[in-house]
């Protein structure tokens, strides 16, 4: 059901956003950081998913709110004369790597201790 | 996969991801058509501090350029002046020219004046009836006189040749009926060589030579045929 939702989403995303007017260069930079911050609290949330402490309040907030927070630092970063977007990405991918590796140690071992599971049934 | 405490939550769950997925693709769909569009030019990735170099530095050169086209206007509008000024003098040398050769009797002139004729009466013409003739047409104010169709000019010679048999005028043989014509006031050339007493016509005529003269709207003279030619004199630099 999650996945038939994740689906649908995308596709109705991507038909919207094909269809979405364009937006200023000047402000694409904003985009951008939004994007990032967003896609961080995907991966915090599947992360968070594996660890089985995932709570959607959490969730849901750190998607909008990280997003708009990034944008207001961006903002202030322009205003102050200080590339502040930089520090938000260092810490957005950061993490993002951070849950990757996360994410890709849960199935490795998961999927070693199937393995061993299976020869230990073999044997 | 994801598991959750409630089956409740299951719901409010996917509809949250149905909505952020909604979001994140679309705009992330959105943010990649922006910088294709604007990733065509590399002055679209510049910053903004850069541009603004850039734009300082465009600024710079165009207004050296500038400079540097008013300068240049300058110079051309000055060249123009010169060649304009030029241009007059020349002119006004081409009219001095023209006056000049109108006056030394370099062109085809024409114009009001008297046509007089003379032919041989009881006495024959000489040269001194001529030069009678031409002086007081000079007097009488002609600007242009020819003696069958040549030139009087300052330097023409009007002299008896062979005794007294032929006429030269500018070293060329002319003869009767002489044609001495006149440009100038024709009203004012006509009285005084008709004036009674004193004038050419009626003394011409006492003398036994017959002349007559008429007056004419349009008198063509001819240029002078022969060549100007200076071998002595010189110009005094002063």
């Amino acid at each position: 059901m999650i996945l038939i939702a994740i689906i649908l989403g995308c596709v109705i995303g991507a038909l919207i956003g094909i269809n979405l007017p364009m937006i200023s260069y000047t402000y694409s930079g904003y985009l951008a950081i939004a994007i990032i911050a967003a896609l961080d609290s995907v991966f915090g949330g599947i992360t968070s998913t594996l660890k089985k402490n995932f709570d959607l309040k959490i969730f849901v907030s750190g998607f909008f709110g990280n997003a708009i927070l990034a944008m207001l630092l961006t903002y202030l970063g322009q205003k102050l004369n200080v590339d502040i977007y930089l520090a938000a990405i260092v810490v957005f991918v950061g993490r993002m790597f951070n849950n990757l590796g996360i994410i890709r140690r849960y199935y490795i071992e998961k999927w070693s201790f199937n393995k061993e599971k299976k020869e230990e049934k073999e044997n | 996969m994801k598991k959750f405490k409630f089956r409740k939550d299951i719901t409010a769950v996917t509809i949250v991801i149905f909505i952020v997925c909604i979001v994140l693709v679309s705009v992330t769909l959105m943010q990649f058509r922006t910088i294709e569009q604007t990733d065509l030019t590399e002055i679209e990735n510049m910053r903004e501090s850069e541009l603004r170099t850039a734009l300082s530095e465009w600024k710079t050169k165009y207004e050296e350029v500038y400079a540097q086209l008013l300068d240049v206007n300058q110079k051309i509008e000055e060249y123009n002046k010169t060649i304009i000024d030029n241009e007059a003098a020349a002119e006004l040398v081409d009219e001095e020219l023209k006056e000049s050769n109108i006056q030394v009797g370099k062109t085809d002139v024409y114009g009001e004046g008297v046509i007089v004729t003379l032919s041989d009466g009881d006495r024959s013409v000489t040269s001194e009836h001529l030069l009678d003739l031409v002086n007081e047409l000079r007097y009488a104010g002609a600007e242009a006189i020819s003696i069958n169709e040549n030139r009087v000019l300052a330097t023409t010679d009007i002299i008896d040749m062979a005794d007294y048999s032929y006429i030269m005028v500018n070293l060329q043989r002319i003869e009767g009926p002489y044609v001495i014509k006149a440009i100038g006031n024709k009203e004012q050339l006509s009285s005084i060589l008709n004036l009674k007493g004193s004038g050419f016509i009626p003394k011409s005529n006492t003398s036994g030579i017959n002349a007559s003269s008429k007056m004419e709207n349009k008198v063509e003279i001819p240029k002078y045929s022969g060549e100007f030619e200076i071998k002595y004199m010189q110009e005094v630099e002063q």
